[in-house]
Order: structure tokens, then sequence, then C-alpha cells
């Protein structure tokens, strides 16, 4: 399967969209480079949905433009704007046969029926789907059919893919499977696709960038490496990782932490009266109680497998430490926490913004 | 063949794509836009028109009416509340009062009736202008009729969805064959029909027992409901003369009772039809957690299926009010003087030696028209949120 | 009756079960038949036991006496009358002379319809046999009746004036009332406004909407006396001659049956998942291709069955036609209901219930074809 010749930019260009009073989207921009595998990482109501729609042209916004490649498509008709769209319910109809789903596209542009059936094939056997075609999609399990609705997109070869949460009507098992498969897929096909998704194990997995969007707002559009290493701020923070970021309400002044009787060090330097210290899991440790930068009682114990999760109550906050699989501790044991200087985040608590 | 490429081309579009292409979706063009409104302003004045012409000629005298069409009132004729007038306060004994007074009476020959076995009172006969009595009694029956109609019929679709029945087939031959001869018995010979009726029953239970144990085959809940929802295929004059002979025979002949029990029984298909859609949607969850709590099944579908049904309890409920107030046929029938309703005096008004006063039976009409018009555009509300749909799907 | 916790746990109460919670126990053991009973007693009082009661008035030569009526058994001689008695001009229309033509389509529909026979001979069971022998034969029985009448230049009768009514009137409801449909589902403004609007006609009294009708169709008095000048045609009553009373007729009932195909051809069609249209869009289906090949297959079902409930109303007009034209002119306009009244009237009960059990087997052999062929087969389609 060669290269497609047509893969194209995305752009948005202050794109709003408001449903009534309701902001959805606010002021968005953002580049998708050619080729490029963009995940728009959001919870519900974040607006990613919207934006995904606004692009498609289901939806329109209220200003803004939406450029593909160098053509301005805000006003455009989805059909013309050379693209193709998987849908979280998969959409496939159910009275025609799966080779008549995937040949869709082609039917609707009056394409002889010999040369649909070479193209139907052969987007069949991408998604290694060529047995199934005398099939309905109540026949079909769900891996089945979202290959079906994934071979119904390619069969195009659209300029951008959009996805809106393909993978969150599988169980968990299939997803994984499927997740490496649609990365392979494209980048084999280099087709530039932007895919929604509420899941922060698909866009690290899966993306090239990520595009974090919290109530209509871009929070942070980077490659997954720095979303997870340097969040710009505290919600991108905690919803990257998992077990999620370990949040400990203090104060910084100079170059301390102060948290309830702590004292923390820190590598940057500032005066904020209500400061919030973020660590994650794996980045801290469990030690004797008088070893370790702070100290407090365990809650519980979870054994993962190759490691343990260790919750420690200090004070009003929480903590969960990974630690060894072999680790001892038990309920109400006294443990020492120790929260490295090189890996502690320290986030301005009102605003949430990183400092630096 | 894999040169095929599909993109489309906005200056390549033949004229139909020009002219009917919509500019976003969501939008209709322009051209789509006036021929949809028109179509649709069009048949909206197609349905008004005969209601409006109905409307306006109630207000209009025989003059008005004979000498042509005049479809404008203060332009083309004087309206007058002539019609209004002669149908509802010239006749003797037609006021407020009376109303009142007829409600009474209702109230009192029912007590009547219901304890007539054991004390013998006088039923008043009402003095009261024929058109308010229609209208009470329409009233009456319609209301009483939907209420046990609706009751009877959800009880049973609750049951049909709920618990599992398996008559024996060969047990409901035998009641149709015992059905027979009870009708041949009281028709061709001399004994009363209770007896032979009475007699029939109990030899129906004993052969049930003793040689319906043997009997194999089973129908299920799928054909009771079948067959509760196929008797709207019987077209009513099927049943009204046996049915005129039966009331006569139990002397209900002209009483408001006979007309409540059937138009329940006209109508029960409809509402077996769509509340066990609804009953079946349920999740039985929630009923089966009541059961492990202890609770009875009349407790079950009184405390938590029917609150969660209020939608489609309402709207079935305004469906079949509606079919109850129109009911003609049987009325016609079975009802000659004390319980006429007001279909039989709009169709009263068809015969006059003068030939029909069109003006007097429109005023009849428009009031036998109003409540329903109302009564539809509550029940279009519920329809709106596809309350009804899950019935015609299924 | 509410349900008490504490009550109903046997061996809750150091006594053991009262007589109250036994009595209790045994109506919730037996709350199935309670349930159900009301029902089911109702119906067979006034439903199944009438018509197995009108069967003897049809076998019967009833009279009235001083006392109540008297019954004379005659066997199927009320039958016989409507068919080839002397009833049989009112009931079936004048059949003879049989044309060419009308011989070469009554050729055609026998041989359709042993054909159809023949292909289901090999894969149905016996009692799906004996199903389709009992609609092939009604087929082949109306396919002569209507070669005999209407196709050779005769007169149709009660029969097939019936048939006309529910045929040709349930095809144009269903064709207007779904355009409607569709038409209402687009993006339009108001659509609540319409969706009432479109639905008063429905719940008019039958009687009111005849009523309305005649004074409306009133080719002197009513409102299409200057049109109808207008067009050169003051002369014409619609009422003098049979085939324009039928089709005004016709009319009349649409108008007030339209609305229930429109109510459920819209709420159908509202019920396409909107993913299913969107992806069509995206994919550059016009709105007439995503008509015929998303929207109206998954709509198919719905259709049918609102088709079957029509029908099934349709075979008991009998309001308008007695309204308009009192089933004038002679009796061309004349449903078999109302041809079964106007029977009654004139003291025959026997023939009374004879024709309206006609038409009841006419209603279940059509209605349950139609059922079996064409609705149970939707159905079983759409469903996983």
């Amino acid at each position: 399967m060669t290269d497609n010749p047509t893969k194209a930019s995305v752009r948005f260009d202050g794109v709003q969209k408001s449903f009534g009073t309701v902001k959805v989207l606010e002021k968005f921009n953002l580049e998708v480079q050619p080729g490029e595998f963009l995940v728009l990482l959001g919870a519900s109501g974040s607006g990613k949905t919207t934006a995904l729609r606004i692009l498609s042209g289901l939806d329109t916004p209220s200003a803004g433009q939406v450029y593909i490649g160098e053509r301005d498509v805000t006003q455009v008709l989805p059909k013309y704007r050379d693209i193709s769209m998987v849908f979280q319910s998969y959409a496939l109809y159910p009275h025609k046969t799966v080779a008549e789903n995937i040949g869709f596209p082609l039917k609707v542009k009056k394409i002889p029926k010999a040369a649909m059936e070479a193209d139907i094939l052969d987007a069949a056997k991408q998604v290694q789907l060529e047995a199934l075609l005398d099939r309905y999609p109540r026949e079909l399990s769900g891996g089945q059919r979202q290959r079906v609705a994934l071979a119904r997109a390619i069969i195009r070869r659209p300029s951008v893919f959009l996805m809106d949460e393909p993978l969150s009507n599988l169980d968990a098992k299939l997803r994984g499977h499927m997740r490496a498969e649609l990365k392979h897929m494209q980048a084999t096909l280099g087709i530039t696709t932007i895919y929604v998704t509420h899941d922060q194990i698909e866009a690290m997995t899966l993306a090239h960038r990520v595009a974090v969007l919290e109530k209509g707002v871009l929070q942070q559009l980077a490659p997954p490496s720095e979303i997870y290493n340097n969040p710009a701020n505290l919600f991108v923070a905690q919803f990257i990782g998992s077990p999620a970021m370990n949040v400990i309400h203090g104060s910084l002044e100079g170059a301390s932490f102060l948290t309830n009787g702590a004292k923390v060090k820190t590598k940057v330097k500032g005066q904020i009266p209500k400061a919030v210290a973020g660590v994650r899991p794996e980045d801290c440790d469990v030690t004797n109680p008088g070893k370790g930068s702070i100290r407090g009682q365990i809650f519980t114990t979870e054994l993962i497998g190759d490691h343990t999760l260790v919750t420690v109550n200090w004070g009003n906050d929480q903590i969960v430490v990974k630690a060894h699989k072999d680790f001892d501790g038990k309920q109400g044991d006294a443990v020492g926490v120790q929260l490295p200087a090189d890996n502690l985040y320290i986030f301005n608590e009102t605003s949430g913004e990183r400092i630096r | 063949m894999k040169d095929v490429i599909v993109k489309f081309d906005p200056q390549n579009r033949s004229l139909m794509e020009r002219l009917f292409e919509p500019p976003a979706i969501g939008k209709m063009a322009p051209f789509t836009k006036v021929a949809v409104y028109s179509f649709l302003a069009i048949w909206s004045f197609f349905v008004l028109f005969p209601i409006y012409w109905v409307v306006i000629t109630s207000f209009k005298d025989a003059a008005a009416v004979n000498q042509g069409p005049n479809f404008i009132p203060f332009i083309d004729f004087q309206p007058t509340l002539d019609a209004w007038r002669i149908n509802f306060t010239a006749d003797p004994y037609c006021d407020i009062a009376s109303i009142a007074r007829q409600i009474y009476l209702l109230a009192h020959n029912s007590v009547v009736f219901v304890l007539s076995p054991f004390v013998s009172l006088q039923p008043m006969e009402p003095q009261i202008c024929k058109i308010y009595l229609a209208f009470t009694n329409s009233v009456v029956i319609s209301i009483i009729s939907t209420i046990f109609c609706v009751a009877v019929g959800s009880m049973a679709a609750y049951a049909l969805a709920r618990i599992q029945y398996k008559p024996k087939f060969g047990n409901i031959m035998i009641f149709v064959l015992l059905i027979l001869v009870v009708i041949l018995i009281s028709t061709y010979s001399g004994i009363p029909w209770w007896m032979s009726s009475a007699v029939a029953l109990a030899l129906f239970f004993f052969l049930a027992r003793s040689i319906g144990r043997h009997f194999k085959m089973s129908l299920g809940n799928g054909d009771i409901l079948f067959w509760m929802i196929s008797q709207r295929i019987l077209p009513p004059i099927v049943v009204v003369v046996p049915l005129y002979v039966m009331f006569q025979a139990v002397g209900l002949l002209d009483t408001h009772l006979a007309l409540i029990l059937l138009y329940a029984v006209a109508n029960l298909p409809i509402v077996v039809w769509l509340m066990h859609d609804f009953f079946a949607n349920l999740p039985i969850e929630l009923e089966e957690s009541a059961q492990l709590d202890g609770a009875t099944r009349f407790g079950i579908f009184w405390e938590i299926v029917m609150p969660l049904t209020r939608p489609g309890l309402a709207a079935t409920t305004l469906l079949i009010l509606v079919l109850n107030w129109n009911e003609y046929l049987f009325a016609v029938f079975l009802a000659t003087v004390k319980v006429q309703t007001m279909p039989i005096m709009v169709a009263a008004k068809n015969t006059g030696e003068k030939g029909v006063l069109w003006w007097e039976m429109c005023a009849v009409t428009v009031v036998m028209i109003i409540p329903v018009i109302i009564m539809s555009v509550l029940l279009t509300r519920f329809i709106s949120k596809g309350v009804l749909l899950g019935a015609v799907k299924g | 009756m509410s349900y008490n916790i504490k009550n109903s746990q046997p061996g809750n109460s150091p006594a053991g079960i009262s007589s109250g919670d036994k009595w209790r126990e045994w109506c919730d053991r037996h709350a199935g038949s309670f349930f159900i009973a009301p029902a089911v007693t109702l119906i067979l009082i006034f439903a199944i036991f009438p018509t197995i009661y009108s069967m003897v008035f049809a076998l019967s030569r009833v009279r009235f006496t001083g006392d109540g009526l008297q019954f004379r058994y005659v066997g199927f001689r009320n039958f016989e009358k409507q068919f080839f008695g002397s009833s049989e001009m009112h009931f079936l229309g004048r059949t003879e002379p049989v044309s060419i033509l009308g011989m070469i389509i009554f050729a055609v529909i026998v041989v359709a319809v042993f054909w159809w026979l023949y292909r289901s001979w090999k894969t149905a069971s016996w009692v799906r046999m004996l199903g389709r022998s009992i609609s092939a034969a009604m087929a082949i029985f109306l396919g002569w009746i209507l070669c005999a009448s209407l196709l050779s230049g005769n007169s149709i009768g009660t029969l097939y004036t019936t048939l006309f009514y529910v045929l040709f009137g349930c095809a144009v409801q269903f064709a207007i009332g779904t355009g409607l449909a569709f038409l209402c589902s687009q993006p339009i403004r108001g659509k609540n406004f319409f969706r009432v609007l479109f639905f008063i006609p429905l719940m008019v009294t039958p009687l009111g909407v005849g009523f309305a009708m005649r004074m409306i169709a009133d080719v002197t008095k009513g409102p299409f006396e200057p049109i109808l000048g207008l067009l050169g045609l003051q002369d014409w009553v619609w009422s003098a001659s049979p085939w324009s009373a039928r089709f005004v007729m016709v009319i009349c009932d649409s108008w007030q049956w339209i609305p229930f195909i429109f109510i459920c051809m819209l709420a159908a069609l509202e019920n396409v998942p909107r993913d299913h249209v969107e992806a069509a869009q995206v994919d550059g289906a016009s709105s007439f291709q995503i008509f015929r090949e998303v929207t109206w297959p998954q709509v198919v079902p719905v259709a049918v069955t609102v088709l079957l409930i029509r029908a099934i109303e349709a075979f008991k007009i009998m309001d308008l036609p007695n309204i308009m034209t009192g089933g004038g002119p002679g009796s061309s306009t004349e449903s078999m209901t109302l041809h079964s009244v106007y029977i009654w009237r004139a003291n025959d009960l026997g023939s009374s219930a004879a024709i309206a059990y006609l038409l009841l087997i006419l209603t279940v052999v059509v209605c349950a074809s139609f059922f079996n062929y064409v609705v149970l087969g939707q159905i079983r389609k759409a469903r996983t």
C-alpha cells in the first residue's frame, strides 16, 4: 500500500461554538501537520467532539475558520471537504451487507460496479475482513464492526481521517489489540488523522501530538512524552497518567514547598501562598518513617503484580506510591515518603498554572 | 482500479444538485425551502378549511346558507347566534340547573341499579332537554368507560408481559363448543339462557379438570396477546345484532352500563397492545428486587410499574377517551331514548322534512369537535416524545 | 391492596401465619388469573359470544314475534342469496357477460397464484400450506369477481366497493401521509405546530367529518361552487355518478385518516439513528440518496405495520357513505357494513348477519395474508 499523495494539513483558526448560551468551544486554535496523528483528549463536555464535528462539517462554528490544506472549508458541505469519519457507534447500515457498507461511498458517486468490487476487496483486505463481505452487521462482533467502519472510511482515500472515540464500545482486551492495529494502519497509509477520545492511554499510545481540551479551551498541545513529563497546568498533569499524579496542598516559599509541617526542597523558586505540589506515583518512594520528606500512615496497599500501590494518608491528602512488589507494609503502619525535588511539579492552586 | 479516486467537486454539479443542495448540514436550500413550506401550507389549508367551514356555518342563518357559499363572516354574511339558540336554549329545561339535576339523576339511578335486587327504588325520569342529556351522557360514558378500559387493559397487558400462561388448546376448544351448545339450546328450545349458561359453565370446569389434564398442546403468552389484539379486526356490525338481543334479554338495553362495558371492550385491544409494549420494555430488575422484598404482584403493579409508565398511560387514556367520545355504531343500535350520546344527536339532524338544517347541525358538530381538538392537542405532545412509537415498531 | 413487608414473610409472626395472610398469599399466587380474568371475560362475553351467536343468525331465518325473536334454521340460504340469488347484483355487482379482457386478466391471475403456491409447496409445512391455500382461494375468487364485473365493463357491488375503499384509499393515504411525514422531517421551523395541526382530523368524529364534507361537496351551496362555475362544470353533480361518488368518498376518508399515517411515519422517520444519516452525509450522499438507501429501509417495518392497521380499520368504513350519499347513487357507495345495516333496517336479520360474516371473512383473510407474507417478513428482516 503506497503513501497517500493527498494528505493534507488541518487548521482551526479562532473557532468558537455556542449552543444557545452555552459556550462549548472558545477561541480554539490548532494546526495539524500533514500525515500527523493528532489526538483531541478531554473529558465529556470539553468540546472535543464539537471540534471534530465542526471540522467534518456536520456543525458550523459560531465564529472562526477551518482550513483543510489551503482551502477555507468553514462553509463547505462535508462531502466537498475530502474527509472520512468513523463514528463512535460505527453507523453501519443494518440492512446492507459488509461489502455494501464498505462500498457505499463509491455507490454514492455512481462508480460502476466492477471498479467498486475491486476497491471493496482491497479495503477489506487491509482490515482483514475479506472473508466476511457477505455478512450483515448484526452478525458481526464489535471488533469486526469497527473494522468495517474503518474500511468504509479508507476506501475513498481522503485527505483527512476523523475518528470519534472509535474504541470506546469495545471491551478492554480488544481495545488494546485494535489500538495497535489503528496505529499501524495510520503509519502505513500516512493520512492525516484527528482522533477524539477521553481515554488518556489511547492518547499516549497513538498520538504524534496530543491536544488536551477542558471546557472548550486548549490546555496543552505537545507530543505524548512532553505532556507526560512536562504538563503545562494542573489539569493536564492530573488527567494524564495512571494512577493519577499525586496532589499535595501547601505553599511555596522561596525554594521550598511547605506543607503540613514538612518542608520539601523544590527546583523552582517563587512566593505563592496557595500552591500545590504534584508528584507521580512512580517518582516517589516509601521508606522508614524517619527518613522520608514527609511521614504518614498507610491507608491501604494493592498488589498489582509487578508492583504494589501504597496509599498513604498524610494530613488532608492521600499519596499513592508505586512500591516494590514485595512490599510488606500493612494498613495503619507509619511510613515515610521520599519526594525527590527533580520530579516535583509545583502549580498555583487557584489558576492551575505550572510554576517554572 | 486503484486510480478510481472518489472526490466531489463543487464546480462539477448537476442542475438538480445545484438547486437542492443545502448550504450546510441542518439547513435547506432556498428552492427546497419554498417547495417544502408550500406543500405544508397547502395541506394545512386542506386540514383547516372544513373545520373553518363548519364553524362559520354554525353562525349562519337559513338565508346565508341557501344563497350559496358565503366565505367570510361580516363581509359575505352577518353572523347570528340563531343556530346556537335553537339547539341549546330553545327547548324547555335547557339551562344550567337542569345539567346539575341530570348529574344528580345519574347518581340516583346508578344507586337504584346497584341496589335494585334488594331495595325497590323508583328511578326518576329526567326532565331535561335532549341536547344536554346527550352531552352529559357522552361525557359520563366516555370517562367511565375509558377509566375502566385502561384499568382492565393495563392489568391484562402487565400480566401478559410478566407472567407465563399456558392455556391448553383442548380446553379452549371445549369452551368454544360449549358456547355453541348454549346458543343453540337457548335459541331453539325453551330453556332460559341463564340456566343453560350456568350448566355449561359448570360442565366446562368439570371437563377441564378431568379431560383437560390429558391435553398436551398449549398456547403461550404471544398467542393470547395476538388473540386480544386481533379482536380489533372484528367489524362491529357482526356483533351489534346479537348484542341487541342479549342486552334486551338481560334488561340492559337502554342503560349506561351497557354502553360503558361495550365501549370498553371495543377499545380493549388498543390498550393491551400499547401498554404491553411499555411493560415489556421496563427493566425487570426493578420488579425482581421488589419481589425479593416480599411485595405482592398487585403491589408491584400499583406502586412500581404504573408510576413508571405514566406518560404512556396518559397518552393511551387520551386516545381511548377520544375514540369513546366519537363512537357511533354501538350507540345507534343500543341506545334508544335515555342514553343517547352526542353522535346520535348529530346524526339526528340529518333527517329533516325540509332538508338538512345545516346551520343547526354545524352548531352541534362544533360542540362535539371542540373537546376532541383540545384532547388531540394534548395527545400530540405525548406522541411527539415518541411515547407510542414502540408499539408500532413491534 | 398495598404490600406489607413484615406480613408477607412467613414465619415472621410468632404465632404462625394468620388467616388474613393466607388469603393474601392465595390471591398473590393466583395473581396471574386475577389480572387477566377481567379482560378475557369481557372479550368472551362481548366479542366471542356474539360472534358465534351471529353465525346462528346467519344460518337462520329470523322473525320478530310478539315476545322476541323466532329462529328457523335454513342452512346457507342467506349466504347463497348474496352470491347467486336475489342479492347478487347488490353484493357482487353485475358479473355477466365476461369480456375478453376480463378473461385474459383472470387467466393471468390464476397462473400467478398457482405458481406462487407451487413455489412454496416444497418449503412450507402442512399448516402453512393450508393458510396459503386459503389466501390463494380468496385471491382467485376476488380476481374472478373483478374480471367479471369491473374489467368487463359492468357495475361492481358492495364487495368490491369496500375493497376499493380499502385498497385505493390506503394507497392514497399512505402515499400522501408518508410524503407529509417526509416533509415534516426536514429541518423546518414550526415542526410541532404542523404536527399538532395535522393530527386534528384523525380525532374528529367521523360523523362530523361526514357532514362537513357533505356540506362542502354540495355543488350549489358549497364553497366549490364558484370554482366549478369557472371550470364550466356547474351542472356536474358528483353524487349522480357511481365512480365520482366513490372518489369523493375516498377523498373525504383520506382527510380523516392521512394524519394517522403521517404521525406514525413521522415518528419512524425521526427514529432513524442520526449517526447513520450523518455518516451518509459525510460520505457524500444527496438527500434523495440518503432517503432511499439509509432512511427508507429502516422505516419499512413500521410502514407495513401502519398499512396493516389502516387496512383493518378501513374495512369497517360506514359513517361516511351513510352520511354523504346514503349509499347512493343506487347502492354504488355502499360499503359492506352499510349494506348490512340497510338490510337490518329492512328487518331481514339473517341476511344482515350473513353479510356481516362475509365481511369478517374477507377482512380476516386479506389482513392475515398481508400480515403473514409482508409484515412478518419485514419485521424478521429488521430484527437481529
